[in-house]
């Protein structure tokens, strides 16, 4: 280990952090450039990447608070989650935890938005599928099949379950156009989130499709399925409710593959 | 074409940037030679950074150069960005890839910046080993990169040209030698950046960068969001006249252009280099 080496950047990162001025001694100052000023770039190049960063991956979070209030909580977030990872890509991985513990008067909703801009992120740079599952090979599959069918689902496929109204409030403020009203209910409502045509994509769900995907995602069979969601549907229409979430999510392109359970 | 000592000769590149993903695609210009990607970029599982990227390897060249292998930290060696960073060596097969003569962060800590070293002997053979260390990881031969630097340590010992010419001939690597940043440390430090550009081993200069900046007064800081001026190019000029033909590109990260823009300060390179390279096959 060169220890030289090492404590002098000691010194050097606890400056950036803003808790010691102790490197200052080891920087020549001269006339022009006064060693604090020369040390400002990097002090201030620091914080301003850092916002940036985070400001393009939580724009409508920061549209919400305002841009010096964001500017604050990147500060505060940085104090408590300095990045910990080569890429810049990661440096937000922590800020939906930050807001939940904030003293935010809104940290609820703020905390949602940014689980629900995080979540975009994920989806956005998720692996890609090696396949689609088209409805033409869909239509292949014999009928006394159907009941075996298990279904792999696409790398970016995920839901968030948010009580506030964040989709269409995201929406809103990041086309400029007026928010709607903030609006809480006492049940969540389940948002399915996937990338399509390399963008993500979202929808919300009923209560019986939230169900239904979860229950796909964990390897339940379209039998199972068909049994769960009689809590839903009559069991005249219990296989037809199934097969249009099927065919639905065919259409989004989030089902990879149908595996035959023999 | 090959410079008289066999290093590869690319010509005259870009930095790919998202902004003109689309616009590369749909007119493929015949004035860029090859890219270069910001390897972190691509660190990524899938989706529309990757799709383009593999869509525009398939008609050009291409260079990676990286932002955060820390080469000069104390911290060990990140194997997991290492891995990471070959994983995409496979993809991409690059002619070369390449990182900073820098260090970004300890105790784990990434501060996203090139940070500067001190130019001392300790620091020399820290740097060289590790550079021996990836090297010998990827089975390949890596390019280091001058910084731009705003500080100079009390602990200095020699020039930071002595230092990346004893760093590289200790490694057995090679230079991506940035001549906005030559310029931008010049009149940070007041050396004569000609006597940087004859400092360096010429043989070992495998690649250029030239970039915009801003100054302000008293320091310059490179930012990369300004078209390159009259200076940089008259430096990239005697750069050309002095190292013959080096593989050059230009770097834009703020306030990016319309392709065409940057693809003119491009021609604007080529123009003021090619002269020297036939001069020097004549």
């Amino acid at each position: 280990m060169p220890e030289e080496l090492h404590a002098l950047q000691h010194r050097f990162q606890d400056y950036l952090e803003g808790k010691s001025e102790d490197f200052i001694k080891d920087i020549v100052s001269s006339e022009n450039a006064l060693a604090e000023h020369r040390l400002g770039a990097y002090y201030n190049a620091y914080r301003i990447r850092l916002i940036d960063c985070l400001a393009t991956d939580f724009p409508v979070l920061r549209k919400e608070v305002g841009a010096e209030a964001f500017e604050y909580l990147v500060l505060d977030y940085l104090k408590l989650y300095p990045s910990e990872h080569p890429s810049v890509r990661w440096v937000g991985r922590h800020m939906v935890e930050f807001l939940q513990h904030s003293t935010h008067e809104n940290r609820d909703f703020l905390a949602e938005l940014a689980q629900f801009e995080w979540a975009q992120g994920l989806s956005f740079d998720a692996a890609n599928s090696d396949q689609i599952f088209t409805m033409d090979a869909m239509a292949v599959i014999p009928p006394e099949q159907w009941p075996s069918m298990s279904f792999a689902f696409s790398p970016s496929t995920r839901w968030l379950d948010l009580y506030w109204n964040i989709p269409p409030y995201w929406t809103a403020l990041d086309t400029d156009g007026k928010a709607p009203q903030k609006q809480i209910e006492e049940y969540p409502t389940r948002w399915l989130i996937w990338r399509k045509d390399l963008r993500p994509n979202w929808r919300s769900l009923e209560a019986a499709e939230a169900w239904a995907i979860e229950a796909s995602f964990k390897g339940a069979n379209f039998a199972e399925l068909c049994e769960g969601l009689l809590e839903w549907f009559g069991e005249e229409s219990v296989a037809m409710s199934a097969a249009g979430y099927l065919k639905q999510w065919i259409h989004d392109e989030i089902i990879t593959d149908i595996i035959i359970n023999a | 074409m090959t410079s008289k000592n066999n290093k590869p000769f690319l010509g005259f590149g870009l930095g790919l940037r998202s902004d003109h993903y689309q616009e590369i695609i749909d007119q493929q210009p015949k004035e860029i030679d090859w890219f270069e990607i910001i390897s972190e970029n691509y660190m990524i599982d899938g989706g529309k950074p990757l799709y383009f990227l593999d869509k525009i390897r398939q008609d050009y060249p291409m260079v990676m150069h990286g932002v955060s292998m820390s080469i000069g930290s104390t911290d060990p060696l990140n194997m997991e960005y290492l891995q990471q960073l070959k994983n995409l060596i496979d993809r991409v097969e690059p002619i070369w890839f390449s990182d900073h003569l820098c260090w970004t962060g300890v105790d784990h800590k990434n501060m996203h910046d090139l940070l500067p070293l001190p130019y001392t002997e300790e620091a020399v053979n820290h740097i060289a080993d590790r550079i021996g260390q990836v090297q010998d990881f990827i089975g390949r031969q890596m390019l280091i990169e001058n910084l731009s630097s705003y500080i100079t340590y009390t602990t200095d010992a020699m020039t930071e040209w002595e230092f990346l010419s004893a760093v590289c001939e200790k490694a057995d690597c090679n230079i991506l030698l940035d001549v906005n940043n030559i310029y931008v440390s010049s009149y940070n430090h007041h050396f004569d950046p000609l006597e940087y550009l004859k400092g360096v081993p010429a043989e070992r200069v495998w690649q250029h960068h030239l970039a915009g900046h801003e100054n302000n007064g008293n320091l310059i800081i490179d930012t990369h969001d300004h078209p390159i001026i009259d200076p940089v190019w008259d430096l990239y000029d005697k750069t050309a006249a002095l190292l013959g033909p080096v593989s050059t590109m230009i770097e834009r990260d703020g306030n990016i252009p319309p392709l065409a823009d940057v693809i003119a300060e491009l021609n604007r390179a080529r123009e003021i280099a090619t002269p020297h390279y036939h001069a020097n096959h004549a």
